[in-house]
């Protein structure tokens, strides 16, 4: 029932900064973020008809997306130079000057070492940290919610064995 | 695990809570994107908002435009003095060819499996312009449209031969795209007013870039105009050749097919590079907007200056073969468009003429350039003559979406 749905822009401007955090976490870039995020919203604003409450929140729907953009977005571009970075363990770049400003200069690292985490240790701490349930995570990620918590765990770990390296 | 470890993974999820809580866009990218997204939209959506805003009553909603649920419109087009030349011809002057006219793919489109683009959107065809194509005069004001009934028949010839031809295919441009269009002029970023996706200036030059426009139907488009007086183009020829020079020095001629057609009153000139398609089996197709009228990129000259400059954005198509209809079956939908009229006083259009033509369908995060059948003819009224197209999708229906 369409009049039972809520509007897309409400979901929009609920969601547009979490989404972005997201898919920032996964690309270390924030005019590629920008690009993948504007992505993510017109595809799903066409989907939205199609969109069916009772089967999933509008949340991990919005993520899925973002996740299935992301992931288009490495095949298509950025693969190879994700792997270039992280295998030289190099700083991700910010090209974008104005975007400095934008974000919070001391967390950009710590994003940073997030996008270069495996696949799926990457997904559920940004997945996690996006607001998502272990369920949904779970849900997004194909695997149980017990699952998915022992995932983010271990991702928290190497993230955190990361930062260390980095700082000795 | 030990306590302090707890304590340290502790703090770091912490951190990444506030990362991710206080890593946003930039100022303005929601709104901006939020523009893009309505201008975007398809008819369905805005009628279907529109009718959420009625039901609920606390959100207003833009009108549906009544052109974007039209499959075929009949466009008819005034004219006081018959604008005639270049349709359904050669049209203008002197032709260069980016793939060589030999070629029937478009320079540079990743080329898919037939129907590879799923279900199509129909073209999006709206009434509008009145100009003719190669007859406007810079300045010119438009004829008339024609707004009663008007019979249909159809007199000429119209051979297909091919079974399919191609659609091409752009994705959306974003604001990172156009500044790399920017400053490959060597222009940089000045702000992004609405309804754009940057204005940007060189030392002489200033460049404003948006995207799609749903209607009147528009591809993402760059506008260029000088700051201050521009010099004359130091260059012999006509006005097409100081066009192609001033396009040429800044990057900017084409990588498509064209042809190319000047128009002149006084100093004042305005030289366009009509827009093509090849299509194998039937040669060039020319790009037509919503009222049927060839476009592409456009100069304005005075006293050898240029003054503006309007074109495509360069973007990357992809094209995949897709079937299309029979010429028979194109003289039927285009007969079939014009209302049953009874009763003397209605006149008749004989259409004569028929072109592959290709027309811009907008669809979201992706258009479509697709094929059509552009028929042609005249009717006379109260002694004024006046030019009738119908524009007719090619693809076949059961490819369409809409």
């Amino acid at each position: 029932m369409v009049a039972d749905r809520q509007p897309f822009e409400d979901l929009y401007r609920a969601y547009l900064g979490r989404i972005y955090a997201y898919v920032r976490a996964q690309v270390g870039s924030s005019a590629d973020a920008e690009d993948i995020t504007a992505q993510v919203f017109m595809n799903a604003y066409q989907a939205y008809a199609r969109f069916e409450a009772r089967h999933t929140t509008p949340a991990a729907w919005l993520f899925r997306i973002a996740r299935n953009a992301t992931l288009d977005h490495f095949r298509a571009h950025g693969r190879r130079e994700r792997l270039r970075r992280t295998i030289e363990h190099q700083p991700v770049a910010e090209e974008d000057p104005s975007g400095v400003a934008e974000e919070r200069i001391q967390y950009r690292a710590l994003l940073g070492r997030v996008a270069q985490l495996p696949e799926r240790q990457r997904d559920a701490i940004s997945l996690r940290h996006s607001g998502l349930s272990f369920e949904e995570v779970g849900a997004l990620l194909k695997c149980s919610e017990d699952a998915a918590k022992m995932l983010y765990h271990r991702a928290v770990k190497a993230l955190k064995e990361a930062v260390e390296r980095e700082s000795v | 695990m030990s306590e302090p470890e707890d304590l340290e993974l502790e703090a770091l999820q912490r951190q990444l809570d506030d990362a991710f809580e206080t890593t946003r866009p930039r100022a303005g990218f929601e709104d901006e994107l939020w523009t893009r997204m309505q201008a975007h939209r398809p008819a369905g959506t805005r009628l279907r908002d529109a009718w959420l805003g009625l039901v609920q009553g606390i959100r207003e909603v833009p009108a549906v435009p009544m052109a974007a649920v039209a499959a075929v419109l009949v466009v008819v087009l005034g004219a006081g003095a018959l604008v005639y030349s270049g349709l359904g011809r050669g049209g203008g002057a002197a032709s260069t060819a980016a793939g060589g006219a030999e070629s029937a793919a478009q320079p540079g489109a990743a080329v898919s499996s037939l129907g590879a683009f799923g279900r199509l959107p129909s073209p999006a065809l709206a009434a509008g312009a009145t100009r003719g194509p190669s007859s406007a005069q810079p300045g010119a004001a438009p004829a008339a449209d024609y707004a009663g009934l008007v019979a249909l028949k159809w007199t000429g010839k119209l051979v297909l031969n091919m079974g399919t031809a191609p659609v091409f295919r752009y994705q959306e441009p974003s604001t990172n795209a156009a500044d790399q269009f920017a400053t490959s002029l060597g222009a940089i970023l000045v702000s992004r007013p609405a309804g754009f996706l940057g204005s940007y200036q060189t030392t002489d030059l200033s460049v404003r870039v948006r995207g799609t426009i749903q209607s009147p139907v528009s591809e993402p488009t760059f506008i260029i105009l000088p700051i201050a007086s521009v010099g004359a183009i130091d260059a012999a020829g006509g006005p097409a050749d100081l066009a192609l020079v001033f396009l040429a020095e800044h990057s900017l001629a084409p990588s498509w097919q064209y042809t190319s057609d000047a128009v002149s009153a006084g100093d004042v000139s305005k030289v366009t590079l009509y827009r093509q398609f090849g299509v194998t089996g039937y040669g060039f197709a020319y790009l037509v907007d919503g009222t049927g009228q060839r476009y592409g990129l456009e100069v304005d000259l005075k006293g050898g200056r240029p003054t503006a400059a309007t074109g495509p954005l360069p973007l990357s198509l992809d094209s995949a073969p897709y079937a299309i209809i029979t010429a028979d079956e194109a003289v039927r939908s285009a007969l079939a468009s014009a209302p049953a009229v009874a009763g003397s006083g209605v006149p008749t259009a004989t259409l004569t003429t028929a072109e592959l033509v290709y027309s811009l369908a907008v669809a979201g995060d992706h258009s479509f350039y697709e094929p059509s059948i552009l028929f042609s003819g005249t009717f006379t009224v109260n002694g004024t003559t006046y030019v009738k197209r119908v524009l007719v999708p090619a693809v076949n229906p059961s490819q369409r979406s809409s």
